[in-house]
C-alpha cells in the first residue's frame, strides 16, 4: 500500500506527542562547552602587516596570525565521517623479487575494511623524468622504503596490528649501496642493465692544456652526506572516492597541478575526475614535490568507500620520502702562481637512490654551478647519477648547488692556503664581475659577488680576525 | 577508560582506549587540534602542552596518566578580546613560517615566561631546546619571546 504524505505528517505528530507525554524532560549528561576554542575575531590587523611591502621593511606573513593561533587546519586536523586510517608496509630487503603477498589473514584482523598490493595499482608507476617508480613495489622492491602493502582500517593501531598479518615471500637480490661500486660493471643492478641514468658534461676552452700550463695543480676529493628534509608536518593524504566516480584528495603535495597528471596516470582515470586540494603545507623544502601515498588512498578509499586518511611516520619520512643527493666530488684544479684559476676539471657522481625523481634538475644546476662563482677559462664537468638500493634522492632546497659549493670554496680554502694567499683575496681575484661568463658561456648581468664579499667581510672585520 | 582533566580552565572528560596518548586525547576526543603529532616519539616538541606547569610532550604521556591535571593548550592562550603577548610578538616577527611548530613553540615559550618574566637569549635558547623548527632558523623566534617577556613585564608594571 502507498504511503500518503498525510499518513507520514500523522504519524510524525504522533510520535512526538507521544514522546512529549510519556518520556520526561531530560537534561543532557554534560553540558556542552559552548566555546571550545577562544581568540578574537575582530582584531585590527597587527602594526607590521599595515606597513607598505617594500624592500627593507620587514614582511609579516598574511597566515601567521592564524599560526600562532594553532587554527591553521593541517591535514591531520581534518576528520570525515567513517574515516579511515591507512598504513602502508615497506619492504624488508633493499633488493627483492616478490613472489607472493597473502593480504587474507590481515583482513580478518578487527577494523580492517580494505587492503592493497601494487598488482591492484592501475598504472604502478610514476615520476617526474623518468616513470621508473611504483606506488607499491611489485614485483620487484628496490629499497627498504618500498611500499609492497597498504591497509585501511577503522583506527591507526587496528591499521598497524593488521601490518604484521600480511605475508610477503621474497627473494632477495643482490643489492650496491655504494655510488662508486655501482658504476662498475659487474656491479648488481637496480634498474635494467647500467645504474647510471643520468649524465651531464659542460666543457669550455681545453681543461687539459690549461692545467699543463698551471703553475700549481690541486686535488681533492670530497664528499656529501644524504639529508632528509623532515618537514615537522610529514606526508599526509585524505582521499574521498564518491558514488559520482570521482575523487578528492586532500595533500599536502606542493605541486597539485603535476600531481593530479600522476594522479590520472596511476589511476588511468581522466583528471576531470579527480579533485586535488592543496591544503596548507607544514615544511616542504623540496621534499613534497611529488606524490607518495595519494594513489594508494585513493584507491583504498574505492575498496572500502570510505574517506581514508593516511600520516607519514617519522619512519616512513626518513626511510620512505625522498632525500637530498649524497655527492662524490672529484676536483682538479690548476692556478698561476698569483692563485688565478686557469682550469677546473670535475667528476661528480650522485648517489640517487633507488628512483630518478627530480635527478634530472639536481645534476643539471649542480653540473652548471659546479666550477663556482668564478672566472674560468678551462672548465670540464663531468657528472653522473647512479641508482643505489637506497633511500630515494630528490629535490631538496637548491637542488644540487649546496654540494658542489660545498666543494668548490674547500678547494678555495686549501689553494689560498697552500699559496700563503687571503682567503677573502683569492675569491676577489677570481671572482664573477660584470659580464663574466659563466661555465656554460652565458654572459651575467647585475653581479654584486665582490661587492657582497668585501661588506660582508667588512661587517664582520674580517682584515681585524686576520691581523 | 574515563580521563577527566582540566583543559584551558574548563572541566573535560572523555572516554578512551587505555594506550591512548595525552595528545591523542586532546586533538581526537576533545577536538583540540592545536598541539600536533610531528614524530611521536618526544623528538620534535610539535605536541607540546602544559601539564600542571610544567611543559611535556603530550605524544609520550598517556592520557590516563594527565587525569585530574590541569592541561594548557595552545587554544587557551588568547582571549576573546587579544592575543597573548606572544601570539603577537610572533606574528609581527614573522617567527612562524609554515607553522606546524608554532602551538608547540608558543607554549614552551609561556611556560617559560610564565616563571621568568625576564630570560636571557641562553635562557630562551634552552626553554625552546625540545622544540624544532625548519623553517626560520630560530633567530626571529627568540626575538619575539624576549619582545613578548618585555611587553607582558609592562603590562604588569601598569596594573
Amino acid at each position: 500500500m502507498a504511503t500518503r504524505v498525510k499518513d507520514v505528517q500523522t504519524n510524525v505528530e504522533d510520535l512526538v506527542t507521544a514522546r512529549e507525554t510519556r518520556a520526561p524532560s531530560r537534561q543532557p549528561l554534560a553540558v556542552p562547552i559552548d566555546q571550545p576554542v577562544t581568540f578574537p575575531l575582530e582584531l585590527p590587523e597587527s602594526e607590521a602587516r599595515l606597513r607598505t611591502p617594500a624592500v627593507g621593511q620587514r614582511a609579516t606573513r598574511p597566515d601567521g596570525r592564524l599560526h600562532g593561533l594553532g587554527q591553521t587546519q593541517y591535514i591531520d586536523d581534518i576528520t570525515f565521517p567513517h574515516m579511515l586510517h591507512a598504513k602502508i608496509l615497506r619492504s624488508e630487503y633493499a633488493h627483492a623479487r616478490i613472489v607472493s603477498i597473502d593480504t587474507s589473514e590481515a583482513e580478518k584482523m578487527p577494523g580492517v575494511i580494505a587492503t592493497l598490493t601494487g598488482a591492484e595499482v592501475p598504472e604502478n608507476s610514476f615520476g617526474p623524468t623518468y616513470q621508473d617508480q611504483p606506488i607499491l613495489a611489485y614485483p620487484i622492491a628496490r629499497h627498504r622504503g618500498d611500499g609492497v602493502a597498504a591497509v585501511a582500517a577503522t583506527t591507526e593501531q587496528f591499521a598497524l596490528d593488521a601490518l604484521e598479518k600480511i605475508k610477503v615471500e621474497y627473494e632477495p637480490l643482490p643489492a650496491v649501496y655504494d655510488p662508486l661500486e655501482a658504476l662498475e660493471e659487474d656491479s648488481p643492478k637496480v634498474h635494467g642493465d647500467t645504474n647510471i641514468y643520468t649524465s651531464k658534461v659542460i666543457k669550455k676552452g681545453d681543461v687539459e692544456a690549461g692545467l699543463a700550463a698551471s703553475e700549481h695543480v690541486f686535488e681533492r676529493r670530497f664528499s656529501t652526506q644524504m639529508v632528509e628534509h623532515v618537514p615537522l608536518e610529514p606526508h599526509a593524504t585524505i582521499a574521498s572516492w564518491d558514488g559520482n566516480g570521482r575523487v578528492s584528495i586532500w595533500s599536502s603535495l606542493g605541486r597539485i597541478t603535476l600531481g593530479r597528471e600522476d594522479l590520472a596516470r596511476t589511476l588511468q582515470m581522466p583528471q576531470s575526475r579527480i579533485r586535488l586540494i592543496g591544503t596548507v603545507v607544514g615544511g616542504n623544502f623540496g621534499g613534497k614535490n611529488e606524490i607518495t601515498n595519494e594513489p594508494i588512498v585513493a584507491l583504498l578509499s574505492k575498496k572500502s568507500r570510505r574517506p581514508v586518511k593516511a600520516i607519514y611516520s617519522r619512519g616512513d619520512e626518513f626511510v620512505s620520502s625522498t632525500i637530498r643527493h649524497p655527492f662524490i666530488m672529484d676536483y682538479t684544479t690548476g692556478v698561476d702562481s698569483e692563485g688565478r684559476i686557469l682550469a677546473r676539471k670535475i667528476r661528480l657522481v650522485l648517489d640517487g637512490g633507488a628512483y630518478c625523481s627530480w635527478t634530472g634538475t639536481t645534476i643539471g644546476k649542480g653540473s652548471i654551478l659546479a666550477p663556482g662563482p668564478y672566472n674560468i677559462d678551462n672548465v670540464l664537468v663531468e657528472a653522473y647519477a647512479v641508482y643505489t638500493n637506497k633511500t630515494t634522492t630528490g629535490a631538496m632546497r637548491g637542488f644540487g648547488a649546496p654540494q658542489v659549493c660545498f666543494a668548490y670554496e674547500s678547494q678555495m680554502d686549501d689553494i689560498a692556503d697552500a699559496l700563503g694567499i687571503d682567503p677573502l683575496e683569492i675569491r676577489l681575484r677570481n671572482g664573477f664581475s660584470e659580464n663574466s661568463l659563466s661555465p656554460t658561456g652565458q654572459s651575467l648581468q647585475s653581479v654584486a659577488l665582490k661587492e657582497s664579499l668585501t661588506q660582508a667581510a667588512d661587517r664582520f672585520r674580517w682584515k681585524e680576525w686576520q691581523a | 577508560m574515563l580521563v577527566e582533566l582540566t583543559v584551558n580552565g574548563e572541566s573535560r572528560s572523555a572516554n578512551v582506549p587505555p594506550e591512548t596518548t595525552l595528545l591523542k586525547m586532546l586533538r581526537e576526543h576533545l577536538d583540540l587540534t592545536g598541539a600536533k603529532l610531528g614524530c611521536d616519539v618526544g623528538d620534535c616538541g610539535t605536541c607540546t602542552v602544559i601539564v600542571d606547569g610544567v611543559s611535556v610532550n603530550s605524544c609520550l604521556m598517556l592520557a590516563g596518566r594527565a587525569d585530574g591535571c590541569d592541561v594548557t593548550t595552545i587554544e587557551g592562550l588568547a582571549t576573546a578580546d587579544e592575543l597573548h603577548p606572544l601570539q603577537q610578538k610572533f606574528e609581527e616577527h614573522g617567527a612562524l613560517q609554515c607553522g606546524f611548530c608554532g602551538p608547540g613553540m608558543l607554549i614552551s615559550a609561556k611556560n617559560l615566561l610564565d616563571n621568568n618574566p625576564d630570560p636571557s637569549v641562553f635562557e630562551v635558547r634552552d626553554a625552546l631546546a625540545g622544540n624544532l623548527c625548519r623553517c626560520t632558523g630560530y633567530t626571529k623566534i627568540i626575538e619575539a619571546v624576549i619582545e613578548a617577556g618585555e611587553m607582558m613585564g609592562q603590562e604588569q608594571a601598569n596594573v
